[in-house]
C-alpha cells in the first residue's frame, strides 16, 4: 500500500520509485511544478467531456498525486480515457497543465509497465504511435487489427460488418496510404528525441526543494538509513 | 582629522550570531585604523544595546558610530536618535546590515564571517568620511484632499472636518456614494446599505468645511508633504444649483444609453440622476465630444437633436429645434451640401445618417399640418443696419440681427429674394414656394426687404450711413460669370452659366436651340444643364477638363443629372468658338492629367494633334463665378474696400469686418463661389460680429461657431464612452429617399426628390448613434421650470493648494464577458453581482423583486463565487468579499422568493467578525453549497420541453461526482479589480502598484494606509479588496495620520540632498530633464540649474548625469561612496 508510511516524511519505496520518475517528467513540462497549487476546485472535472468515463477524475489525479499513491493513477483509466482537448488545461484557476500531466503519467506507465486492468486502451496508444511513424499518418484498419491482436482476435470479428459500411462509404481503407514527405515526418520525430526539452527555471527549482524531492535528497537518506537498519 | 569610530555588532539573538562568528568580526574591526572601540551585544536594538552606545559615545568620545545588525528600514532611525540624544550628530552614524545581506542568506559560517567583516569595514572606512548635516522643517498647510467619496472618502472627510481643517473632496461622478450606494443590504449584520450610508452623504454635503467638487479628476499634482497644489478640472453639469429635482427633463430627454450604475441591466437618459439620494441633489446632463454633425455645421444646426426628436415620433418638436438656430430650413434641408453628413459617425460603420432628408420631413411634416413655427420674443433697439444682398448670408445676418432687436434692411438688386436661392438654383431642387414662405417669416420678424435697388447706381455705402444706418453687411455673392478666355466666347448663342439661370428664373426668355452643350464640372453647370434640358433642348452635354473624381460638384447631383438623360464628357476643353452657318461650331482639345495643382487637384493638361470640332445651337459657360466688385467702385473704378488677389473682399478672419469701419462682408463676396451654409454661417458670424459692434465691445471672443477640421476616427472608436466600437456595432442600410422617374421629371421642373413617410423617418433616424450621449435637442430646457439648464456651460479648471492627499478610489467590477464558459452578456438570467444588488434595490429596475428576463421569479438561483479571483488566467488575488456577499445573496433570495439557491464555492472565507455565524444562519435557512468551481453554464434545449432555463455544469467534489444543475438565474461573484486608470492615478501622485496592480501601501501590515510618497495616503479598495467595515476603518486610520502631521504644523525633511556647486554648473541642463521628482529648475540669470530641497529626494539620477560633476549628493559624496567600496575590497 502506497500510502501507508513507515518513517515520518519518507515515502514507501514503490512511490519513491514512481515519484522520482514522474518528477524528472514533470521537469520537462513548462509550468510542470504548478501541480502543487491545486486547489481542488474541480473546474477540470466539470469541464471534461470524457469524465463520465473515467473511473477517478481529473482532480482525483491531482489529489492522489499529493497524497503520495502515483500507482493508484496508473491502475486507473483516467490517463487513458483522457481525449486531449484541453479544456481543463485553458481553464483551470491555478494553472495546471493537466493534459501535459496525464501524457506524462501515460510515459511513466509505459516505462513501468503499469496498466489498469482489462483496459488495454494503452495498446491502441502505443499502436497509434507506431503507425504514425510508419505511415505518417493513421491506418485505421492496421491499428485495429494489430490492436486485436494483442487484445483478442474475437473483437475483430465482430466489428466486420462495421468494417464493411465503413468501406462501402468510403470511410476505411483495405490499404495504408503514405503521406508525401514521410522521411521528413521521421527527421522532425528523431529531432525531438534527440533534443532535450529545456527546463523552465521555476521548475527546475521547485524541484530541488524540499518535501516534494523525494527523489534525491530524500532517497538518498532513506538510503543511508536503510544501510544502517 | 583625528577619527575616533565606534564599532557595535549585534547577534540579533541567534539571527546574526547562529552563521557570523560575532566575536571574530569584533576583534578585527577593533584593529582597523581609525576604530577607537568595537563591542558586541545580544540585542543592539533593546534598551541596554542602546544605552551601550550612548554610554561608549560619551566615555571615548565617539565622532563616528557603525551599528552592524539588520536592516536600515528596520532600526537605522532607532540608533539615529539614539546617537542624536548622546550628543552625536545623527548622520555621523552609519548601519551596516549583516542579517539581510549575510547572516540569513548563507550557510558556511567562516565564509559569512569574512563576508560581515567586509561590510563592516565598508561602513567604517564611510563613516570616516562622512558630515554632520542638519535637519530642515517646512510648515504644513492643514488643508487635505480626498480623491474618491465612496464611502472611504466620506468617511474619512468627515472625520478630518470634525477637526476643523477644510477639506475638498473630489469625486468623478455625478455623485459621492460610491460603489456602496449600488448595494442594497449589507452582510453579515443585513444592514440597509442606503439607511446607513446616506446620513453621511447628506452630511457631507452640509459641512461648512467640505468642499464637494462632483464631476471632477485631478489633472495634475505638483509639490510635496505639507505643500501640494493640486489642479482639479471640474466638467460641466449643465445644471444649475437652481435645480429642483422635480425629473420633468428626464421624461423628455429622447436619448438612452447603457446605464453603469446598473451594470448591464438599466438605461439612463442623457439628462439624469443615478439614484434618488443622490448628493448633490442636482442633475446632470451626460455631454461627451460634440457630434461630429454638429460640430461640421458652419451655423452649428443641432442635427444630433432633431434626428433623436425624429427617433422618439416627436416631429413637431424636431421641426421647432431646426427653426430655432436655422434662419433657412426648408433650404436647407433641400440643397445643403451635408458637411454633418460627411463628418456622421455612423460612416464608419456603414452610412453616414441621412441627416438632410430627416432635417427636409421634419418641416415638410410641419407646413403640411400648418404648425405655426413662432417666432421668438423680441425687444425692439434702435440700431439700424443694413444689409446688402438678400442671398444666405445676408438672409442669415438679417434673421439674426432681427432677433436680436435692430432694424434691418435688407437691399436686392434684382426682383427676387433670395440671391443665389432663387435665381440660381432650380425649382426642381427648391420649390419656389418654398422660398417665400421662408422669406414671408423673416418679414415676419420685421425685417424691412426693398428689391430692385442696386449698390453704386440707386445708393451708395456713404448715403447708407447719413440715413443713419449704424452698420453695414455686404452680401452681393459672386454672381459674374467667369470667362474662359478663348475666341468667339461673346458670339452670340453662347451664355454664361449663371446669366442663363437667372434669366430664366427671373422669366426672360432666353432662346435655346435642340443641341446645347456647357462648359465646366460645378454644380452650377449641372444646373444648366438640367434646367436647358427641361427647357426642351434635345441633347446636353457637360464637357470637364479634368475627371470625374475631380468635379467640384457634389457625387448625388452628379448621378441626377446623368439619369436625366444629360451626358458628361471628361478630359476634354474648348479652344475655339465659331459662328458656322446657323449653329456654333466649338473647337476642343482633349486633355490628360498631370502634377497636382495649388488647389490640390491634378492639373489637366492639352494633348496636342487632339483638337476637334463639334457642333451646338447653344455654349453655356460655368466654370465660376466671382463678385461683381464694380459696384463697389467710385466714378473712376477703384474700389472703395480692399480686395484679395483673387478678387474677393478681404476681412479680418474673425470679425468679418472690411477696411472700413462700420462696414463688415460676409458669404461668397468673401469666399468666392461657395456654399449655402458657408454663406449662412459667414451670416451669422457677421451679425455677432456686428452686435459686438454696436454694442461698443471689442471684436474678439466670437461665440458663434466656426467648424474644426474632424480628426479621422479608427474602427476601434465609440462614439460614447457606453457604446460598443465602430467595428462591434449592428449593421443597418440607410433608408433612401424615393425620386421622380427620371423620364418624367426631366421635361419639368416638379421636385426631383419626393420625401420620407413617417416610418422611413423614424427608421433612419433610429441610426443615430448617439455620439456624445447629450445631442442637444434642447428639450429639456424646454420642460425646465426652474429654467436650471444652461447648455453652454463651461469646464471649470482649479488650482488647490492642500498639505496631504488621501486617495480611496475604489475598485472596478471585473469584467466576466471574458470568461465565455459562464455566458455572462450572451445568455439572459447570467447576472453580475452589481446587477443582482441593483435587482435587489428598491431604487432598482425591478423595484426590488427578484425576476428573470421573462419577468417570473426563478425556481432556482445559483451563485457561483470566484468569477475571475483566484484565477491565474485573470486575477490572482481572492476577492475577499465574495464569498459573504454571495451567502447574503443566498439569504436575500431565500427572503424574498421561493426558489432554491445553489451556492458553487472553492472555499468558503468566513473571518470576520459575526462573518462564520452567517455563514452557518444561511446554512440553516436551507441553501445548498457545493463544493466545486463551476465550468461552465449552458442553456437548456435539447428537447423543446426542456427549454428555458439554464443548466450549471460543475464537479460537486465533495462527493466526487459529475453534476448538472437547472436553474433559471445564475448570479456570478466578479472579482473586484483595480480601477482602468490605475495606472494614470499612479503618476500622477508618484506612488506604486503591488503585483495584483492595486496601489502599493508602505508597509502590508505596520503601515497600509501610507504610500511611499510623504503626504499621500490610500484607503479602502484602491489599496485592495476589502469590505465596508475594513474600508471604513482603513478610512479613519487615514484620516488620524492626516490629522496628526496637520496637528504637528511642520514636517522634517531629510538632509539627504542633491547639491549644485555653482562655480562647476555650465548649465546644460541635463540634470533637469532626468529628476524623477522635477526637482531641478533653470535659472536664467544665473544660467545654472538649481535643486528645490522640498522636492528632491536624494535619488542620485542628476549626480551619475552631471558630466562636469557639479552635483554631490548629501550623504552621498564620491568620497564617501569610494571609502565604502575601499572597505569592500580591503
Amino acid at each position: 500500500m502506497a500510502l501507508e508510511m513507515n518513517q515520518p516524511g519518507v515515502w514507501s519505496k514503490s512511490e519513491r520509485e514512481l515519484r522520482g520518475a514522474f518528477l524528472s517528467q514533470l521537469e520537462v513540462i513548462p509550468g510542470g511544478d504548478k501541480i502543487k497549487a491545486c486547489i481542488q476546485c474541480g473546474t477540470c472535472t466539470g469541464s471534461c467531456p470524457v469524465s463520465y468515463a473515467m473511473d477517478i477524475s481529473p482532480r482525483g489525479v491531482m489529489a492522489l498525486f499529493r497524497a503520495g499513491d502515483i500507482e493508484a493513477i496508473l491502475r486507473s483509466r483516467t490517463i487513458w480515457v483522457c481525449a486531449s482537448c484541453y479544456v481543463c488545461t485553458t481553464r483551470c484557476p491555478a494553472g495546471i497543465k493537466i493534459t501535459d500531466i496525464l501524457y506524462a503519467l501515460k510515459r511513466i506507465a509505459i516505462e513501468k509497465g503499469i496498466f489498469p486492468s482489462r483496459f488495454p486502451v494503452y495498446h491502441l496508444s502505443e499502436q497509434f504511435v507506431k503507425m504514425v511513424n510508419k505511415y505518417g499518418r493513421n491506418y485505421e484498419l492496421g491499428l485495429i487489427r494489430r490492436f486485436n491482436f494483442r487484445t483478442g482476435l474475437k473483437k475483430f470479428w465482430q466489428m466486420a460488418p462495421l468494417a464493411w459500411k465503413l468501406f462501402i462509404h468510403g470511410r476505411l481503407s483495405f490499404r495504408p496510404s503514405r503521406i508525401k514527405g514521410l522521411d521528413q515526418i521521421h527527421k522532425i520525430i528523431a529531432s525531438a528525441q534527440r533534443e532535450p526539452v529545456p527546463v523552465s527555471r521555476e521548475t527546475s527549482e521547485f524541484l530541488g526543494t524540499v518535501g516534494y524531492a523525494a527523489t534525491t535528497e530524500v532517497e538518498e537518506k532513506v538510503a543511508a538509513g536503510g544501510n544502517q537498519a | 582629522m583625528n577619527q575616533k569610530i565606534g564599532v557595535f555588532i549585534c547577534h540579533c539573538g541567534t539571527n546574526i550570531a547562529a552563521t557570523v562568528d560575532v566575536e571574530e568580526v569584533t576583534q578585527f574591526m577593533a584593529q582597523q585604523p581609525n576604530v577607537e572601540y568595537s563591542t558586541n551585544n545580544l540585542f543592539m536594538c533593546s534598551q541596554p544595546g542602546q544605552l551601550m552606545l550612548q554610554r561608549y559615545i560619551k566615555r571615548k568620545g565617539l565622532n563616528g558610530v557603525v551599528v552592524a545588525a539588520c536592516s536600515p528600514q528596520m532600526h537605522e532611525l532607532t540608533f539615529r536618535k539614539a546617537c542624536e540624544e548622546a550628543g552625536l550628530n545623527r548622520y555621523l552614524f552609519q548601519m551596516a546590515n549583516i542579517r539581510e545581506q549575510c547572516s540569513w542568506i548563507h550557510d558556511d559560517r567562516a565564509q559569512a564571517t569574512e563576508k560581515a567583516k567586509a561590510i563592516v569595514n565598508a561602513a567604517v572606512r564611510r563613516v570616516a568620511w562622512q558630515e554632520a548635516l542638519e535637519i530642515s522643517h517646512v510648515k504644513i498647510n492643514p488643508h487635505t484632499m480626498i480623491v474618491g467619496a465612496g464611502i472611504g472618502g466620506i468617511q474619512a472627510a468627515l472625520e478630518i472636518a470634525e477637526s476643523g481643517n477644510q477639506v475638498y473632496l473630489v469625486e468623478r461622478e455625478s455623485t459621492i456614494g460610491g460603489r456602496m450606494a449600488q448595494f442594497d443590504k449589507t452582510f453579515p449584520t443585513l444592514d440597509c446599505a442606503a439607511c446607513i450610508l446616506t446620513p453621511k452623504m447628506v452630511s457631507v454635503g452640509h459641512r461648512k468645511n467640505i468642499n464637494l467638487m462632483t464631476l471632477s479628476e485631478v489633472e495634475k499634482v505638483e509639490g510635496f508633504i505639507g505643500n501640494f497644489t493640486v489642479t482639479v478640472r471640474t466638467k460641466a453639469r449643465y445644471v444649475t444649483d437652481a435645480c429642483t429635482s422635480c425629473g420633468a427633463c428626464v421624461k423628455a430627454c429622447p436619448v438612452e444609453v447603457p446605464n453603469w450604475f446598473e451594470g448591464l441591466l438599466g438605461k439612463k437618459t442623457a439628462i439624469y440622476k443615478l439614484f434618488p439620494q443622490a448628493v448633490p441633489n442636482t442633475y446632470v446632463i451626460d455631454k461627451e465630444e460634440t457630434p461630429p454633425c454638429i460640430e461640421a455645421c458652419p451655423i452649428r444646426q443641432e442635427a444630433a437633436g432633431y434626428v433623436a426628436l425624429i427617433r422618439d415620433r416627436k416631429f413637431k418638436e424636431a421641426a421647432q429645434l431646426i427653426r430655432l438656430r436655422n434662419p433657412l430650413p426648408a433650404v436647407c434641408g433641400r440643397v445643403c451640401y451635408h458637411p454633418c453628413e460627411t463628418e456622421c459617425n455612423r460612416g464608419y460603420v456603414d452610412q453616414p445618417i441621412a441627416i438632410q432628408h430627416l432635417k427636409r420631413f421634419a418641416l415638410d411634416w410641419a407646413r403640411q399640418r400648418n404648425i405655426e413655427l413662432v417666432p421668438p420674443k423680441i425687444e425692439r433697439r434702435e440700431e439700424k443696419v443694413a444689409i446688402i444682398g438678400s442671398g444666405p448670408a445676408g438672409l442669415t445676418c438679417a434673421h439674426d440681427l432681427a432677433v436680436k432687436g435692430y432694424q434691418v434692411t435688407v437691399y436686392e438688386r434684382s426682383s427676387l429674394l433670395g440671391g443665389l436661392l432663387g435665381l440660381g438654383i432650380p425649382a426642381y431642387r427648391l420649390p419656389r414656394h418654398l422660398l417665400r414662405e421662408e422669406i414671408s417669416y423673416l418679414r415676419d420678424l420685421g425685417i424691412d426687404f426693398r428689391t430692385n435697388v442696386t449698390l453704386g447706381k440707386s445708393f451708395s455705402l456713404e448715403q447708407l450711413k447719413q440715413q443713419g444706418f449704424k452698420a453695414i453687411f455686404l452680401a452681393i455673392g459672386a454672381q459674374s460669370g467667369v470667362k474662359i478666355e478663348i475666341p468667339g466666347e461673346n458670339t452670340e448663342g453662347v451664355y454664361s452659366g449663371v446669366d442663363f439661370l437667372r434669366r430664366f428664373n427671373l422669366g426672360v426668355r432666353t432662346a435655346l436651340g435642340k443641341k446645347v452643350a456647357v462648359i465646366g464640372g460645378g454644380n452650377t453647370a449641372l444646373d444648366a444643364a438640367r434646367t436647358a434640358l427641361r427647357l426642351g433642348a434635345e441633347r446636353v452635354v457637360i464637357h470637364y477638363r479634368r475627371t470625374r473624381s475631380e468635379m467640384p460638384a457634389s457625387p448625388y447631383e452628379i448621378e441626377d443629372t446623368e439619369a436625366e438623360g444629360v451626358a458628361i464628357h471628361y478630359l476634354i476643353a474648348p479652344i475655339k468658338i465659331a459662328k458656322a452657318h446657323r449653329s456654333l461650331q466649338m473647337t476642343c482639345v482633349n486633355m490628360q492629367l498631370g502634377e497636382p495643382d495649388a488647389s490640390g487637384r491634378r492639373r489637366p493638361i492639352s494633348i496636342s494633334g487632339s483638337e476637334h470640332q463639334l457642333e451646338f445651337d447653344n455654349i453655356i459657360v460655368a466654370i465660376s463665378q466671382k463678385p461683381e466688385i464694380e459696384v463697389l467702385a467710385d466714378e473712376k473704378g477703384v474700389p472703395h474696400l480692399a480686395l484679395t488677389p483673387w478678387g474677393t473682399l478681404q476681412v479680418d478672419q474673425d470679425s468679418l469686418v472690411t477696411n472700413q469701419e462700420g462696414v463688415f462682408a460676409g458669404g461668397d463676396v468673401v469666399l468666392g463661389p461657395s456654399t449655402v451654409i458657408a454663406s449662412m454661417g459667414l451670416g451669422r458670424r457677421a451679425a455677432e460680429s456686428i452686435d459686438k459692434y454696436l454694442n461698443g465691445q471689442p471684436l474678439v471672443d466670437f461665440k458663434t461657431h466656426m467648424p474644426k477640421p474632424i480628426v479621422p476616427r479608427g474602427e476601434t472608436f465609440r462614439p460614447h464612452r457606453y457604446s460598443p466600437m465602430f467595428k462591434d456595432l449592428p449593421k443597418q442600410k440607410r433608408v433612401e429617399m424615393s425620386k421622380l422617374d427620371p423620364k418624367i421629371r426631366n421635361r419639368d421642373f416638379s421636385e426631383v426628390e419626393i420625401g420620407f413617410s413617417e416610418e422611413e423617418a423614424v427608421r433612419e433616424a433610429t441610426r443615430c448613434l448617439n455620439c456624445g450621449v447629450c445631442v442637444e435637442c434642447l428639450e429639456c430646457v424646454k420642460v425646465c421650470d426652474p429654467e436650471a439648464i444652461d447648455h453652454e456651460m463651461q469646464d471649470r479648471v482649479q488650482q488647490i493648494k492642500v498639505g496631504q492627499i488621501l486617495l480611496s478610489t475604489g475598485y472596478d467590477v471585473f469584467d466576466a464577458r471574458v470568461m465565455s464558459q459562464y455566458g455572462y452578456g450572451k445568455l439572459d438570467n447570467v447576472l453580475s453581482g452589481i446587477e443582482f444588488e441593483r435587482m435587489l434595490s428598491a431604487t432598482g429596475g425591478t423595484g426590488g423583486k427578484i425576476l428573470c428576463k421573462n419577468g417570473q421569479p426563478p425556481r432556482a438561483v445559483a451563485v457561483i463565487h470566484c468569477v475571475g479571483s483566484r484565477d491565474e488566467n485573470y486575477h490572482k488575488y481572492c476577492s475577499r468579499v465574495c464569498c459573504m456577499y454571495a451567502l447574503k445573496f443566498a439569504h436575500l433570495v431565500k427572503d424574498r422568493t421561493k426558489a432554491e439557491v445553489y451556492q458553487f464555492y472553492i472555499d468558503m472565507r468566513a473571518y470576520g467578525k459575526g462573518f462564520e455565524e452567517f455563514y452557518k444562519r444561511v446554512l440553516l435557512e436551507g441553501t445548498n453549497v457545493i463544493r466545486g468551481k463551476v465550468a461552465e453554464v449552458v442553456e437548456s434545449g435539447w428537447s423543446n420541453k426542456e427549454e428555458g432555463h439554464l443548466i450549471v455544469r460543475c464537479e460537486d467534489t465533495l462527493i466526487g461526482k459529475f453534476r448538472e444543475i437547472p436553474v433559471d438565474m445564475v448570479v456570478l461573484c466578479s472579482a473586484l479589480e483595480p480601477r482602468q486608470d490605475t495606472a494614470k492615478v499612479r503618476q500622477l501622485f508618484s506612488i506604486s502598484l503591488s503585483p495584483d496592480g492595486f496601489f502599493l501601501e508602505r508597509h502590508p501590515k505596520l503601515d497600509p494606509t501610507s504610500t511611499m510618497t510623504d503626504g499621500v495616503y490610500i484607503a479602502g479598495c484602491c489599496q485592495g479588496p476589502k469590505d465596508i467595515p475594513d474600508t471604513v476603518a482603513q478610512a479613519s486610520s487615514a484620516a488620524a495620520r492626516i490629522l496628526a502631521t496637520a496637528q504637528k504644523g511642520e514636517v522634517e525633511i531629510d538632509p539627504i540632498r542633491a547639491q549644485i556647486k555653482e562655480e562647476l554648473c555650465s548649465g546644460c541642463r541635463m540634470c533637469n530633464s532626468v529628476c524623477p521628482y522635477f526637482a531641478i529648475s533653470f535659472d536664467e540669470q544665473k544660467k545654472i540649474s538649481i535643486i528645490n530641497d522640498a522636492l528632491c529626494k536624494g535619488c542620485g539620477t542628476c549626480v551619475a548625469t552631471c558630466p562636469a560633476s557639479a552635483i554631490t549628493g548629501k550623504g552621498f559624496t564620491d568620497q564617501q561612496i569610494y571609502a565604502e567600496i575601499e572597505g569592500v575590497l580591503a
